[in-house]
């Protein structure tokens, strides 16, 4: 596999039978939590466990897209610090993250729609993230290439542009936080499958893996797709989480053609034009929950359907490749990040859906202050899990979505 | 991701035709004395099980039945009663 051998973001370690913390998954969040865990609160005894490589699941499946118009005062927030930190972290870190704010163009195809935006960006204003609502003609203007004649599927009646927004590499995020990482003491094992969290007296004790028995304080299960399973099977916590496929796939290259990502809800689809070329999109999730990370046809067909619609200069392109990815779905499309509360000990950075990546930056700041400290920072208390007992859902979607049926 | 799901009435068929109707949890929890915990278990949690789990399915572009069938998540495989019990 992967720097089996000779890992490429320092020197191999030997699996210690102990360490202050251990976090279950070598994804971004992660990574990111042990980044900051080591640089900012001298916490360096850390062991990353990893089934399969770093960047295996969500970190190197996801569309690279980053951006903050977020819908709720709780989200808005930490999105718009998550942006904000790419260029500090390209900085830190010394590794090129090809941050490329591009900006995004979300395309809205009703009158219903527009109301909505303008909410949105009432509440992105209000924070301080910038976006504006902008109609057709002005959508055109931006990105000359689509398609705003009444005669299509979904003609577009405006649209919510999000100029900070963009991609980032994100590959390279992984890597450079890696690094990062190694460089502060943190230990990376890869090919080291968790099998079990014990616990005694409601406190965490150790962990168990495939390469033997840890014995920590505390553990994070950070596992992107995997955490909801991992958690009911180690700890026999329920999560309100539903895990879905969704696909993603590029075209072949092309000259430039698109310089914003441009997204469309009732289309199901979002495209941007990688720094190679290539027209990246992404499509809705399976309609059932399933771990296979499996390509249908039925999803290449709607991505080409959509994309010659309302980009009709992309007619008759051919995808090169297509691949898939997990999503961790809550019912009000927020996360769940908590601790210390079911089990002392036991922290969880889950439910992210298929916002996990542009996330990473900000939420590694900010559980790594609490895993540090044993206390929730102001900024993640809303998202804690007993908030669908009390009925606090959070209204990150305009309409409420059922995550498996006919969407 | 392809799946086929034999329906009781109409046999086996596209999964497309189907839609998903959640993990089986047991009967809905008596009002009565109803806690907001107890509540919450049945409307919103769930096992994610990564491999054989019960779950509900509606048939509805078809007879309209509901059902359960046992499916296996990591492969999209349904599972006959006899063999996810081994």
């Amino acid at each position: 596999m992967f720097f089996k051998n000779k890992p490429m973001w320092g020197k191999k370690t030997k699996l210690k039978s102990s360490y202050d913390v251990v976090i279950i998954g070598g994804g971004l969040h992660s990574l990111a939590t042990a980044y900051y865990l080591s640089k900012e609160h001298g916490i360096t005894d850390i062991a990353i466990i990893e089934k399969n490589y770093i960047g295996f699941g969500g970190a190197g499946r996801n569309t690279a897209i980053v951006r903050a118009n977020q819908r709720t005062r709780y989200n808005v927030p930490l999105y718009k610090e998550a942006l904000d930190l790419w260029p500090v972290l390209t900085k830190e870190l010394d590794y090129n993250l090809m941050f490329n704010n591009c900006g995004n163009l979300n395309l809205m195809h009703s009158e219903a729609a527009m109301k909505a935006a303008r909410m949105t960006i009432a509440t992105a204003q209000f924070h301080g993230v910038e976006s504006h609502l902008i109609d057709a003609k002005q959508a055109k203007e931006l990105v000359p290439a689509l398609n705003i004649s009444e005669d299509i599927t979904f003609p577009i009646h405006g649209a919510m542009f999000h100029p900070p927004g963009g991609v980032v590499r994100h590959d390279a995020v992984v890597w450079g936080l890696a690094k990062g990482c190694a460089k502060n003491g943190v230990q990376i094992h890869q090919q080291t499958e968790a099998l079990d969290i014990g616990t005694r007296n409601g406190k965490v004790t150790s962990v168990t893996t495939s390469r033997g028995t840890i014995n920590t304080k505390q553990v994070l299960i950070s596992a992107g797709g995997y955490s909801a399973a991992l958690i009911y099977d180690m700890l026999g916590i329920k999560l309100p989480i539903s895990v879905l496929t969704i696909q993603a796939m590029v075209t072949q290259p092309l000259k430039p053609v698109l310089d914003h990502v441009v997204s469309s809800g009732a289309y199901h689809c979002y495209a941007n034009q990688t720094l190679k070329g290539e027209i990246a999109t992404g499509a809705h999730m399976d309609p059932w929950p399933n771990y296979t990370t499996l390509n249908t046809a039925h999803y290449i067909k709607h991505q080409a359907e959509a994309l010659s619609e309302f980009l009709p200069c992309l007619r008759g392109v051919r995808f090169m490749r297509i691949w898939g990815g997990l999503a961790d779905m809550t019912p009000d499309m927020a996360p769940i990040m908590d601790g210390n509360d079911q089990v002392e000990g036991f922290f969880m950075d889950c439910g992210w859906g298929y916002f996990g990546f542009k996330s990473c930056s900000a939420v590694g700041k900010y559980m790594a202050q609490f895993m540090a400290g044993n206390e929730c920072p102001g900024m993640l208390k809303p998202f804690n899990l007993n908030r669908y007992q009390e009925h606090k859902l959070m209204g990150e979607t305009a309409a409420l979505v059922n995550y498996s049926p006919d969407n | 991701m392809a799946l086929t799901i034999t329906c009781p009435i109409c046999g086996k068929r596209n999964g497309y035709e189907f839609r998903f109707g959640g993990e089986e949890k047991g009967p809905r929890p008596e009002e009565k004395d109803l806690t907001p915990q107890a509540w919450c278990d049945y409307v919103h949690m769930n096992k994610c099980v990564a491999g054989v789990q019960e779950e509900w399915w509606f048939h509805k572009d078809g007879c309209g039945s509901w059902f359960k069938i046992l499916r296996d998540t990591t492969t999209n495989l349904e599972q006959a009663a006899g063999e996810a019990a081994k």
